[in-house]
């Protein structure tokens, strides 16, 4: 880097400093849930869904900025906060929630490292156990640095959905063109395309995100001085996140959507149908890639869970503490990880089932928390000047009720069925 | 005699000389500037708005609330920032246990009522951090009142009494108003200050290194995790910064000044007396991985032909720390190292020995050896100090266990 200016490499190292915890966040996003949305609304509605990746891009932004800026600014976790300012009888009821709606998402993610697997043949008793171990290896044994390290690495392996992506020959133009033209109002009246556009935007921002998200930036020491750095690295993944989101529906549209063939439901299913389309290589990426998603989210879901909980009540946290110190911590952390990943081992286990419920199960508490979010995030006593603007509660509000909306709208679907 | 929770006495209604319920309790607050545990009033929100009821004006304090004065003789209520507000400033805030030497959280603050001649007086005895103060607030209002103080005494209680609470405030005016001054946390271990520092937000450890004594303030400071340390250096202001540095031993300063940024690092050099930052300086220039940057230069030299008499004199005289007393050097013309005298030795010959006789064979490394072969030299030799000599033989300074014991735990 010695052809940078002096002033211009100071301001490269600080802004690599703080990036991490904000392009995790964004990457674990594109889940094994998340996969599985992509590929049916790529498959089902071709290019015609493209266009809403940059509203729900920018509502990502929008609220991942909050629940990182919060962190920086007062370096407690959301769990804390919410305790200190509405009590423990509430904070109490969405430990719950959150711990119920995490197990459902860990179950999901085991469901979806088997299920990658077995497209491979090889038997979920192999995978699932081994992958639980790994997970809890690389979190009981890493410190914050090299789990980091670990998680970044993870998320670059997302450029798979990308190659995969290009090898499935999109028309290229006609995906451009529909990612930024308006899209046509007669499609609001088919039901179908409504829930999928909710069901894209509710996958994509789920509650355990913002507790994830505001506790490593703490971890990470981040402070409000090295916080526009932290909202680069915001910003920059919840844009890769997306762009991969993107190249996940364009692969599923241009092969899947353009046959016909519109009934799948999960990523495996996805990946393979893609094999004699798009060929060898584009399911193989789509598989690694699925397993890699799933792993990921897995790996981070139980520890963050935990962690919240804990802090949330006040008891004992953290990797530091001996068992018989933190009881609480390590008996939750490992029962998450040996019922969820053991959930799925049962035999003929509904796995799409618990996919579907574990988006539910999402969309009850995410209101809770956005609205928590943003209360805590207009205190001034807590967050001093950097509360938000007005123009920017109008925005953050606005995008709050339109979320709030459409996972009404989408728990109302599933009721009906 | 009895006990109240706090999270019973806040709601409870409040009835005044006549008997007719007048409010409900919303605060209850302690003026530490009067009495430190004694409850001053309690806030009374009426229908005619927040009200102050002095405590003097109680006859009981449970479930209902009796005055013997009037609504009527009951004044406004103005926020101020001298008093502590049991239920903002306590419930549900995290607090340091210094009896457990770690960051809790408050989940409900324990009083204590005694009669006094015509009223009560009410005291805060402990803070409740355990599953009993929990269960007690969840289940309020859902369970009936007796059947709940049933099932209460049957957990057992985790509480912490009031004198081993320190509290939290980032205010630096309140704090003084509300006469914070983390004494508690202050006679502890400073490896143990460290552990509860480590636990606490931002602010919260500046509020911590804003106000205890700079010499505990030092001593925690070489035991932080270096980010942490940084963090914590940069966010206090300069004078204060110089103050602590002051009082740390010249190696830790360097390592300390070594992790800064170089501007920050100069300004407090600026501050220092001469002859400190020149040792300072010095112990900065090598590099942090060797010897000479692992090494302290407060060590005990004897002229080669004295005493143990002078020996212990030197010993008297010396200012540093104790690791480095386990043995002292003799030294020849130009500071050149001759000897090493063991502690144990000194304290087993007589006075007039010389100390050239009980002088044993050492073992010496120079300024650049790197970090790994004087943990090796350390492991060998079963050292608990070693000397760093300059090409001419001269003592530079001196390794001391508890220095290669950091060093390899930090490598891990």
């Amino acid at each position: 880097m010695k052809f940078l200016p002096r002033q211009w490499r100071i301001r490269l190292m600080l802004a690599l400093a703080v990036v991490g915890p904000g392009f995790i966040t964004a990457n674990v996003d594109n889940d094994a849930g998340g996969i599985a949305t992509y590929s049916v609304a790529g498959a089902q509605f071709g290019y015609s869904l493209l266009w809403s990746m940059v509203p729900i891009t920018l509502a990502l932004v929008i609220i991942q900025e909050m629940s990182s800026r919060m962190g920086a600014v007062t370096g407690k976790g959301l769990s804390d906060l919410i305790r200190e300012e509405f009590g423990l009888r509430a904070t109490f009821l969405l430990m719950i929630a959150l711990f119920v709606t995490n197990f459902f998402n860990i179950v999901a993610e085991f469901a979806g490292v088997a299920s990658s697997f077995q497209l491979f043949g090889i038997p979920k008793f192999v995978v699932v156990p081994l992958s639980a171990l790994i997970v809890w290896a690389v979190v009981v044994h890493g410190t914050y640095s090299v789990v980091e390290k670990v998680f970044l690495s993870a998320s670059a392996f997302y450029v798979a959905y990308i190659v995969s992506g290009v090898l499935a020959h999109p028309d290229w133009r006609a995906a451009a063109l529909s990612t930024v033209t308006r899209p046509e109002s007669a499609g609001f009246r088919n039901y179908g395309y409504l829930s999928m556009i909710i069901g894209l935007a509710g996958t994509t921002i789920a509650p355990w995100m913002q507790f994830y998200l505001q506790a490593s930036i703490v971890e990470k020491g981040v402070t409000a001085k090295q916080y526009n750095a932290s909202r680069l690295d915001v910003i920059i993944g919840c844009v890769f996140a997306a762009v991969v989101a993107w190249f996940i529906v364009v692969a599923c549209a241009a092969t899947l959507h353009s046959i016909g063939k519109y009934d799948i439901e999960t990523g495996a299913d996805a990946a393979m149908a893609l094999r004699p389309l798009a060929g060898e290589w584009a399911y193989l990426l789509f598989a690694a890639g699925l397993f890699n998603a799933s792993l990921f989210a897995a790996s981070i879901l139980p520890i963050s869970t935990a962690y919240a909980v804990c802090e949330g009540l006040g008891l004992e946290s953290g990797l530091d503490k001996r068992f018989d110190e933190a009881p609480a911590f390590y008996w939750l952390y490992t029962a998450l990880i040996v019922f969820g990943a053991g959930v799925v081992l049962v035999p003929r286990f509904p796995l799409f089932r618990v996919m579907v419920m574990s988006q539910v199960a999402n969309g009850i508490l995410l209101p809770f928390v956005l609205i928590f979010v943003l209360l805590l995030i207009n205190d001034r006593e807590l967050m001093g000047k950097y509360t938000n603007s007005r123009w920017y509660n109008v925005v953050s509000w606005f995008t709050v009720g339109t979320m709030i909306a459409l996972t009404i709208a989408m728990l109302a679907a599933q009721a009906r069925g | 005699m009895s006990v109240v929770a706090l999270s019973e006495l806040l709601g409870a209604t409040v009835r005044d000389a006549t008997g007719s319920v007048r409010g409900r309790v919303r605060e209850i607050a302690v003026e530490p500037q009067d009495h430190p545990t004694r409850i001053a009033f309690l806030i009374v929100k009426t229908a005619d708005g927040e009200r102050i009821l002095p405590v003097t004006a109680l006859k009981t304090a449970g479930v209902t609330v009796r005055a013997h004065t009037d609504v009527s003789g009951w004044d406004k209520y103005t926020p101020s920032d001298g008093v502590l507000l049991l239920k903002r400033d306590l419930l549900d805030q995290q607090i340091i246990d210094v009896h457990g030497r770690k960051v809790v959280r408050v989940n409900d603050v324990e009083l204590q009522t005694t009669p006094v001649n015509s009223h009560i007086m009410l005291d805060v005895v402990s803070v409740d951090v355990g599953a009993r103060g929990a269960i007690r607030r969840l289940s309020k209002g859902l369970v009936p009142q007796f059947t709940l103080r049933a099932l209460l005494e049957r957990i057992p209680p985790r509480v912490i009494p009031w004198q081993f609470v320190d509290l939290l405030e980032t205010d630096p005016a309140r704090r003084v108003k509300l006469k914070i001054a983390y004494r508690g946390l202050a006679q502890l271990h400073p490896a143990d200050i460290a552990d509860i520092v480590e636990d606490l937000p931002p602010a919260q450890r500046e509020a911590v290194f804003e106000t205890i004594d700079e010499e505990v303030a030092a001593e925690t400071l070489e035991e932080l995790d270096p980010d942490v340390k940084v963090a914590i250096v940069e966010s206090l202001d300069k004078d204060r910064v110089a103050d602590i540095v002051r009082e740390m031993d010249p190696d830790a300063a360097a390592d300390l000044l070594g992790d800064l940024p170089e501007e920050q690092s100069g300004e407090i050099l600026q501050e220092m007396e001469p002859e400190e930052r020149q040792e300072v300086t010095q112990l900065l220039e090598f590099g942090e991985h060797t010897a000479a940057g692992r090494m302290t230069t407060e060590f005990i030299a004897v002229a080669e032909h004295g005493t143990v008499d002078d020996a212990i004199e030197a010993l008297k005289r010396f200012e540093g720390s104790r690791e480095a007393l386990a043995t002292i050097y003799l030294t020849g013309s130009g500071q050149k190292l001759t000897g090493a005298v063991t502690l144990v030795r000194i304290a087993t010959s007589s006075l007039a020995t010389p100390l050239s006789q009980i002088s044993e064979p050492y073992i010496a490394c120079a300024p650049d050896t790197p970090e790994e072969e004087v943990a090796a030299l350390f492991d060998k030799y079963n050292l608990i100090t070693l000397p760093v000599v300059d090409e001419h033989d001269r003592l530079a300074g001196i390794i001391t266990a508890d220095d290669v014991i950091t060093m390899l735990r930090h490598r891990g």
